[in-house]
């Protein structure tokens, strides 16, 4: 039994520790080192984990070049959560479960697993922390920053508990994640789209000029009878205009930036913001 | 105010130590919050770089590289709006808006290395058959390296060495012109928060969109936590809600902890 799961030069794979897992979860931080357009994160996703394949695989060039070669197909997942995939390829390597499972997993779930890391960090972190800090920061105070990069700091050292979490579990993550992932991702949509909602009033200034009234002289400001309406529905409505020029007409970001720009300065050049 | 040679050097480290992280996305000192407050600390003016950072963070927030996509480059857009508020005296607003030429040149400099870094992969797959863990690491590590000097030569460039022809050109500006841009650095956050709703927003939490929006317009709440923690629980809500349904459609037969009280 024992002999399917020696190495290709006929030697035992080598155990790896804890502490192997951490070292991982550490390098793990090159993982999206060299990124080009074919492969993405290949590369530094195997550099990753090489230290401690190398462990394993001990002398077996074999081995190893089978290891690295696989792990050089294309790969594009969330960087933080990366960890959890290589610990689960490591852990079936040492056990020397069959390669092209083993492939198999790892090409099936980075796409998931970007997924869910999105969902994460980049749709409920990145909003809540920028959220926060820039409350801070428009005070002038340096807390905001500093409390940006702690935040930040915090999220990078969860790819050392995602690394040993994947390690762990081994095989039977396959189904737990693939079950809580729908979960986990819509909770983050909530929440994310919630603050996405309590951004708005706060973080863009759209308004039409004091001067800008209807009829001449003593009549109401324009702007006043948006307010009347709903505060800030201006802000709220050109969120939702963007939104629906990506949406549906698929704009690209910078005819978008660039008609912002031009928006300002016919208003500004009319008077009437 | 002028950059003096030294700052520019600074602006150079800052540049190549803040395009470091963004070849990995680890620390997150790549986006316009921490750049532009370590450039302010490079030039003595802190509180500048922090107002400008904050403007900057938020219209960058939806600009995600997500699926490989380069957006403009929110480094050098927190490094420029910081470097063209401080020559020219601007606002941080009006700066912002002045940034995107260069946060673009910086996005075609990220998708150039995107593109001739394909080559790097190839030879990866030499090392990966031959199983030269040595050669393999060295190649990768180098690749992130120079991208990284790359940028802080770019960031050298367009602050200290463009600083005079920025200020001239930012001067002969008349009013309007720039208050326009004033105006569109106030709108500009709308495109990050439009990018993030077209990846997250859907017909089923869209009631939580208008929720935050209301607490927010309503409440007079000093910043954005009080409506992230009440999202929290909606969403916690929401999920184990959603998991008793999915439970009890897919009939499983749940062990019963007590958990069907009769009311009694």
């Amino acid at each position: 039994m024992e002999s399917s799961k020696l190495l290709k030069n006929g030697k035992p794979r080598g155990k790896l520790t804890k502490k192997d897992i951490t070292k991982m979860g550490l390098i793990s931080s090159i993982e999206q080192a060299s990124f080009s357009f074919e492969r993405m994160q290949a590369p530094g996703f195997t550099l990753s984990m090489l230290p401690a394949a190398e462990k394993i695989f001990g002398d077996s060039k074999e081995d190893m070049s089978e290891f690295m070669t696989y792990n050089m197909e294309f790969i594009n997942t969330e960087p933080h959560m990366a960890t959890f995939l290589m610990g689960l390829i490591l852990s079936m390597e040492e056990h020397g479960e069959d390669r092209k499972l083993i492939e198999g997993i790892r090409n099936g779930l980075f796409g998931p697993f970007a997924g869910l890391g999105d969902a994460i960090f980049w749709f409920t972190v990145l909003p809540i922390s920028a959220a926060i800090c820039c409350s801070l920061a428009q005070d002038g105070s340096v807390l905001g920053p500093i409390l940006y990069i702690a935040i930040w700091f915090v999220a990078a050292i969860s790819r050392i508990w995602f690394g040993t979490f994947g390690y762990k579990l081994g095989v039977k993550a396959v189904s737990t994640i693939s079950e809580s992932t729908k979960y986990i991702t819509k909770a983050a949509g909530i929440l994310g789209v919630m603050v996405v909602g309590g951004l708005i009033p706060s973080y863009i200034s759209l308004s039409f000029s004091e001067s800008l009234k209807f009829g001449m002289g003593e009549g109401t400001t324009v702007q006043s009878v948006f307010d009347g309406i709903l505060p800030n529905m201006l802000p709220l409505a050109i969120v939702f205009f963007i939104y629906w020029l990506f949406k549906k007409k698929n704009a690209n970001v910078l005819v978008i930036i660039l008609g912002i720009i031009v928006f300002g300065i016919i208003m500004s050049f009319l008077g009437w913001m | 105010m002028e950059i003096t040679l030294i700052q520019g050097l600074l602006l150079f480290l800052v540049g190549f130590i803040c395009a470091l992280d963004a070849g990995l996305e680890v620390l997150y000192w790549f986006r316009p919050m921490v750049v532009a407050f370590f450039a302010g600390i490079a030039l003595g003016d802190v509180s500048l770089g922090v107002a400008c950072g904050a403007v900057a963070e938020l219209s960058y927030l939806g600009l995600l590289t997500v699926g490989g996509t380069v957006p403009p480059d929110p480094l050098m857009a927190g490094m420029m709006t910081l470097v063209i508020a401080y020559t020219t005296g601007q606002s941080a607003e009006t700066a912002l808006g002045l940034s995107l030429p260069f946060a673009l040149l910086a996005q075609w400099v990220g998708i150039f290395f995107n593109t001739v870094y394909v080559g790097i992969a190839h030879k990866c797959d030499q090392y990966a058959a031959e199983g030269n863990v040595n050669k393999f690491s060295k190649l990768v590590l180098s690749g992130w390296f120079f991208k990284a000097i790359v940028t802080g030569i770019l960031v050298f460039l367009c602050s200290y060495a463009l600083q005079g022809p920025i200020q001239t050109f930012v001067n002969t500006f008349p009013a309007w012109l720039v208050h326009g841009f004033e105006i569109a650095g106030g709108i500009l956050p709308a495109v990050g928060l439009g990018l993030l709703l077209m990846v997250s927003l859907n017909k089923e939490n869209a009631p939580y969109l208008f929720l935050g929006f209301i607490m927010a317009t309503f409440l007079n709440l000093p910043n954005v936590l009080p409506i992230a923690v009440v999202g929290v629980c909606l969403a916690y809500i929401n999920y184990m809600h959603e998991k008793k349904t999915d439970e009890a459609s897919a009939k499983i037969t749940v062990n019963d902890f007590g958990g069907e009280e009769d009311g009694i």
